[in-house]
């Protein structure tokens, strides 16, 4: 019997491809990390490679003795699996921004995934002062390095009743997928007042001060800097 | 040996059809393409957020899916039928606990144990069991027990979380089963008028081309739902503030209540639910643990995946048992520990 390529399964295998397709994207690109966390990185190479193997699969056994339809409503199935491929490939890169700020809850609370004895060392970062709030070991700990200087980087945001010279410096801490985005913000004074608007990244050097249950940033200098290639952080 | 039902040969699709519909879809695509470009929807903050979590989510989900629809081929063309029904053969009393437990051996999220317990019932495992399987095994498995573990260290209700999310998760999956019971695979699987459509096996193929096409076709099957189910909960996630629960933290079953409509809301994966849930400082351990439990059971995203797969009557069996029995256990938990 004359054997004949099916385009039911020619359909599902390029389908299958497109997918394949976008996951090497994101892995190529870098651009995996304005969707899933470093901790959660390992399900993009794991993706491509499996898709990969299951288009070559069903391409493989695309050839049929007897052939099978593609109707319409089944066309229309394997479009709608495949607009998510063509949303992501053609949106331009872009992470959350303040607009969901009011959308998702504070970091404080789960940063006990840091110790007091790691906000007590090496440099600060984001996650310690974020950290630092959610538990009183960690906040004596930041204490104790009071006038110490840091540099952080984050987007600006601003809220009712900051000063002028004041923002809030805020980053996304993501655990697996950025469905799971909580917020971390520290506030920074003395910044230069207009010149920075909400969800421009920024770069902020200054000494740390924690007062009471609030850790404010003395900035020495604020820049403007291009979003960083992980914008989002890492517990 | 496992059979595999072999359909008879169709008619001949007119090629100048099947073109044409093909055509129409790729060119809406490339019409949704061709606005992105030129609309720039993510010029508005609303959109950007919506096709950000949007994205996240099905980049995160698909592979799990796709390790699931791999179990779900193999236990299809590998594993014979024999065996399920020998396991059919023993007492619910124990078949139910054992496809709780058997979540340890399966360490992936609820959207990959759908094609599995799907299969699982079609092959002729106990609906029960299938079904208790399915809702275990995204929480009793050790990595969500591990990061569980992680994102309560240095609470003081590390251990009420850890724990109560094993014992109460087990409870509700075991009760769900219970009451699913002596449900009939008919009775359990929604019929499906295009199923052959999905995973079409001709006679004689080897063994790697029909799992080729069980593969895709709990793909494709589980691939449609998950789109609208994580279009659903982005859209949720982009016009409902989380703050809106908070004004009922204190209140005693309000508060369990509220938390577990934020989990079916949020439909977070199980993996990375407790780094969220104990950000809600506002809410006592027991509301957190109303989250932790009930979310990897039901929620938007999974409510989709169960229509597809399920009648209505067991999504409805579902939701009823998972949220009553997780309210009765926080309720103990809100009592005896706050």
């Amino acid at each position: 019997m004359k054997r004949s390529w099916s385009p039911f399964r020619v359909g599902t295998g390029l389908l299958m491809g497109a997918w394949a397709f976008l996951f090497w994207f994101l892995l190529a690109s870098g651009r995996w990390s304005l969707y899933v966390s470093t901790r959660t990185f390992w399900v993009v190479p794991t993706g491509a490679i499996l898709l990969t193997i299951t288009t070559a699969g069903r391409l493989r056994s695309a050839r049929v003795d007897h052939a099978e339809p593609l109707s319409t409503r089944m066309s229309w199935t394997l479009g709608a699996i495949a607009l998510p491929v063509v949303l992501i490939l053609t949106l331009p890169p872009a992470t959350l921004s303040g607009y969901a700020l009011g959308r998702r809850s504070s970091f404080v609370g789960s940063g006990v995934t840091v110790s007091a004895d790691d906000i007590a060392s090496g440099q600060i970062s984001f996650i310690d002062i974020a950290a630092a709030q959610s538990s009183k070991e960690g906040m004596v700990a930041l204490r104790a390095r009071a006038g110490e200087q840091v540099s952080l980087e984050g987007f600006v945001w601003r809220e009712p009743g900051l000063a002028a010279d004041e923002i809030l410096l805020t980053r996304y801490v993501v655990t697996c997928c950025v469905a799971d985005a909580t917020s971390a913000q520290v506030r920074v004074v003395n910044v230069p007042p207009g010149r920075f608007q909400p969800d421009d990244w920024v770069g902020v050097s200054g000494r740390i001060y924690p007062l009471g249950s609030e850790i404010l940033v003395d900035a020495s200098a604020v820049a403007a800097i291009p979003q960083p290639s992980h914008p989002y952080l890492t517990p | 040996m496992a059979i595999d039902v072999v359909r008879p040969p169709v008619l001949p699709p007119r090629a100048g059809s099947t073109r044409r519909s093909a055509l129409i879809v790729f060119g809406a695509l490339a019409a949704v393409a061709i606005w992105i470009r030129v609309g720039d929807p993510e010029g508005t903050a609303w959109a950007q957020n919506f096709f950000i979590v949007f994205g996240s989510l099905l980049v995160e989900a698909m592979p799990f899916v796709l390790l699931g629809a791999f179990v779900s081929a193999a236990i299809e063309v590998f594993v014979p039928t024999s065996t399920f029904a020998k396991l059919a053969l023993l007492p619910r009393p124990l078949q139910l606990p054992a496809a709780a437990l058997a979540g340890v051996a399966f360490p992936v999220c609820e959207c990959g144990s759908v094609p599995v317990a799907r299969r699982l019932a079609q092959k002729g495992l106990a609906p029960g069991a299938a079904i208790t399987f399915m809702l275990a095994a995204p929480i009793l498995n050790p990595v969500v027990i591990a990061s569980t573990y992680v994102a309560y260290r240095g609470h003081d209700s590390l251990w009420i979380m850890v724990i109560g999310r094993l014992v109460l998760g087990f409870l509700v999956a075991v009760s769900v089963g219970w009451v699913v019971g002596a449900t009939t695979k008919d009775e359990l699987l929604r019929p499906r008028s295009d199923d052959g459509d999905l995973d079409l096996v001709e006679e004689g193929e080897p063994r790697w081309a029909r799992f080729a096409s069980h593969l895709t076709g709990d793909f494709l099957f589980m691939g449609r739902f998950l789109v609208l189910g994580a279009a659903i909960a982005a859209a949720v996630q982009t016009f409902i503030p989380e703050s809106i629960v908070g004004r009922v933290a204190n209140l005693p079953i309000l508060s369990l209540v509220a938390m577990m409509g934020l989990a079916f809301l949020m439909s977070l994966c199980s993996e990375s639910d407790a780094f969220v849930a104990a950000s809600f400082t506002q809410f006592g351990p027991a509301a957190q643990l109303a989250f932790l439990v009930s979310g990897p059971m039901i929620d938007l995203k999974l409510g989709a995946l169960y229509a597809g797969t399920y009648r209505k009557g067991l999504l409805r069996t579902i939701v009823i048992v998972v949220f009553s029995v997780t309210l009765v256990g926080t309720l103990w938990v809100q009592v005896v520990f706050g």
